[in-house]
């Protein structure tokens, strides 16, 4: 997968870029709408992420643009300003997916992986998981063609654990992706623990879930 | 009362009064007028008396008499001459009562002395009190009529002149004060006017207003600018933090210190997040477009909260009225709005407490919701400040970074909502939320 980041902020496109890349995805950076351009005459790109504070460009007219010589790549939008408009704008113009900044590189790659779910038409492998299995797209998981009834929030953060396996995720990693903008440090670290007790409990009937590990004073990690 | 109201009715009172005041002197006025003509008309009549006597000399109408006498038939006049003795008369106009011809009759009369040759002779001129009070009711009527004529005029021309004078200052109060609302968006005319003080006032407002409104922007730009530029190194660090936490080289302990820095750092966030939110309400950056059922709004918070109230075991009643729609309303504000205060009523309450929504509606009166818990209680002294920014209550322990109730304050402002605190000290605190008629939609 190759991914043009076109963001000024160089430390953090940086940043992206070295996450990225941990996660196999190929990166190229552009600091300007100038270089971005050149870039995307010259490349195929799977994924296109547009911060829209450009020093060169209005970052709407550069999305526009850049449809226009990368037509299949999938555009996520990247923004300081949490203006309704420019959200509401910037999908109109055919982005895929928005994101508040600051987000978390969790999350950015948590949302690109959905995208290409729904590009490539919901046709994800199963995953297995130690002797279970979890379907992303039918929301299920299963031990032995047995269904293991998980509750909507569980299955987020089971999900969301499963994208990012073998990385240590923090208490709040995951309640930020559970709750968005309403997660509350203080407060939902604990639930998070309710959660994955629950999810233990539930699993650990049918089967051992050593793989479910719990990372003291950090959070969990799944590690597979 | 209007300036124009109170000057419409000093004028209008003002001469009533004179009218009222004519109407009663009037009569004095008129009987005094006459009286002096009266007097002056008979001095005229001494000087034509004393003329002829003069010329035609006292025998000529003497005849042999000792005295003269000459009176009209209604004796409405008369002129006597009659000698007399060396007592000297001074010369008196005098109202006094006469018998001519056996009837007594007042007149009003003049007493001159005349001497001619060595004889002393008194004058009298006399003239009926009757006929002098002839003309005065009549005079009276017509210049009353007259007066009530030219002030009915008066008042008309003054009215108009006070109206066409007044009108800029009407416009000025119309369109700078009564019709604006803060903060000032549209842009302002001049009102135009001759008055200089007018012209000097609506200049004078302008600039006020101006002024506030430039001060008004430029916090709202600071706010803004401030939180979005914090926004750029608040991502940096969160990313960065976020690549360290995954490098496979560090220990568990600075794991565990990366993941203190990402609490920090998360606090942070929503601060700024918060900030922002405020000034996005403030800049009128949310529609007020949605129709909102309060029933269903507050059963879509305690869904997103409910796992806190499982956590400590709260009771949660929700009574509201499930056929009452708010319209013209922003959701995700009234939803922001519900959600921290039910929030706060979870952080604040005991193991096994309640909350309880309920409303009061009665039709005509505003709607009335109710956000009661059983939780800690506020502090009577602190129960003034609590929707300011960044405060705090002593009981928090910190918990929190004291804009949710700031951001509440500003979503109900937004939307004219009135809301209201009390509580019972470590017993419970009630939020209530007033929201206008013309919200409502059954």
């Amino acid at each position: 997968m190759k991914v043009l980041i076109i963001e000024d902020e160089k430390a953090m496109a940086k940043e992206m870029c070295v996450f990225l890349e941990k996660a196999f995805y190929l990166c190229d950076i552009a600091y300007t709408a100038g270089q971005a351009n050149i870039l995307m005459e010259e490349n195929q790109y799977d994924f296109i992420l547009l911060d829209l504070g450009l020093p060169d460009k209005d970052g709407l007219q550069v999305l526009s643009d850049s449809k226009k010589i990368c037509p299949n790549a999938s555009y996520i939008i990247l923004t300081a300003r949490g203006d309704l408009e420019d959200r509401i704008r910037g999908l109109d113009l055919g982005a895929d997916d928005y994101l508040a900044k600051p987000f978390s590189l969790l999350e950015l790659q948590s949302r690109m992986q959905a995208i290409s779910r729904r590009k490539s038409g919901n046709n994800d492998p199963v995953i297995e998981l130690g002797e279970f299995s979890v379907d992303l797209n039918k929301r299920s998981v299963l031990h032995q063609q047995q269904g293991i009834e998980l509750s909507r929030k569980e299955f987020d953060l089971l999900s969301y654990m499963l994208l990012h396996k073998n990385r240590p995720l923090t208490r709040f990693q995951l309640s930020e992706h559970i709750w968005g903008n309403f997660s509350d440090d203080d407060n939902d670290s604990n639930y998070i623990d309710v959660h994955i007790k629950n999810i233990r409990k539930k699993m650990v009937v049918f089967a051992p879930v050593d793989w479910l590990q719990t990372l003291r004073g950090i959070g969990y990690k799944i590690k597979i | 009362m209007k300036l124009l109201t109170k000057l419409t009715l000093f004028i209008t009172l003002s001469k009533l009064i004179i009218v009222v005041l004519f109407v009663v002197l009037l009569p004095l006025l008129v009987k005094r007028v006459s009286f002096q003509y009266t007097n002056y008309y008979l001095e005229q009549q001494k000087k034509k008396v004393l003329a002829v006597i003069q010329k035609n000399g006292v025998d000529y109408y003497l005849q042999g008499d000792s005295a003269y006498g000459s009176y009209t038939m209604l004796k409405e006049e008369y002129i006597s001459l009659s000698p007399v003795s060396n007592a000297v008369v001074r010369d008196t106009i005098e109202t006094s009562q006469r018998i001519v011809e056996n009837d007594t009759l007042n007149y009003r009369l003049l007493t001159h002395q005349l001497n001619y040759g060595h004889q002393k002779y008194l004058l009298e001129i006399g003239k009926t009190t009757a006929t002098i009070g002839q003309y005065n009711t009549l005079l009276q009527r017509f210049t009353l009529y007259v007066l009530i004529g030219l002030i009915a005029i008066s008042i008309l021309v003054d009215l108009v002149y006070t109206y066409l004078l007044l009108k800029p200052l009407t416009k000025i109060v119309k369109t700078k004060l009564l019709d604006r609302k803060f903060p000032f968006k549209e842009s302002l005319f001049p009102v135009k006017t001759s008055t200089s003080d007018f012209k000097y006032l609506d200049r004078s407002l302008i600039s006020l207003m101006e002024k506030i409104h430039g001060a008004f922007d430029k916090e709202r730009e600071f706010t803004s600018n401030a939180s979005h530029e914090l926004m750029t190194p608040i991502s940096i660090l969160q990313t960065n933090i976020e690549n360290l936490m995954l490098d496979e080289d560090i220990s568990e302990y600075q794991q565990e210190k990366i993941s203190g820095m990402m609490k920090t750092l998360n606090r942070l966030k929503k601060i700024v997040h918060s900030l922002l939110y405020i000034s996005r309400i403030e800049n009128d950056q949310f529609t007020k477009k949605d129709t909102v059922n309060i029933h269903n709004l507050v059963l879509e918070v305690n869904d997103e909260l409910s796992h806190r109230m499982e956590m400590k075991s709260i009771e949660f009643t929700n009574t509201i009225s499930s056929r009452v729609n708010l319209n013209q309303v922003n959701h995700d504000l009234l939803f922001q709005l519900i959600y921290n205060l039910i929030n706060n009523a979870i952080r604040y309450n005991k193991e096994q407490g309640s909350i309880t929504v309920n409303d009061y509606y009665a039709p005509g009166q505003p709607y009335t919701l109710l956000i009661i818990d059983s939780g800690i209680g506020i502090r009577q002294e602190e129960l003034g400040t609590i929707f300011n920014r960044f405060k705090k209550s002593a009981q928090t322990d910190g918990e929190g970074y004291g804009l949710g109730l700031s951001i509440v304050k500003s979503i109900a402002l937004y939307h004219g909502f009135e809301i209201k605190v009390s509580s019972e000290f470590g017993k419970s605190t009630t939020f209530c939320i007033t929201i206008p008629t013309d919200l409502i939609l059954l």
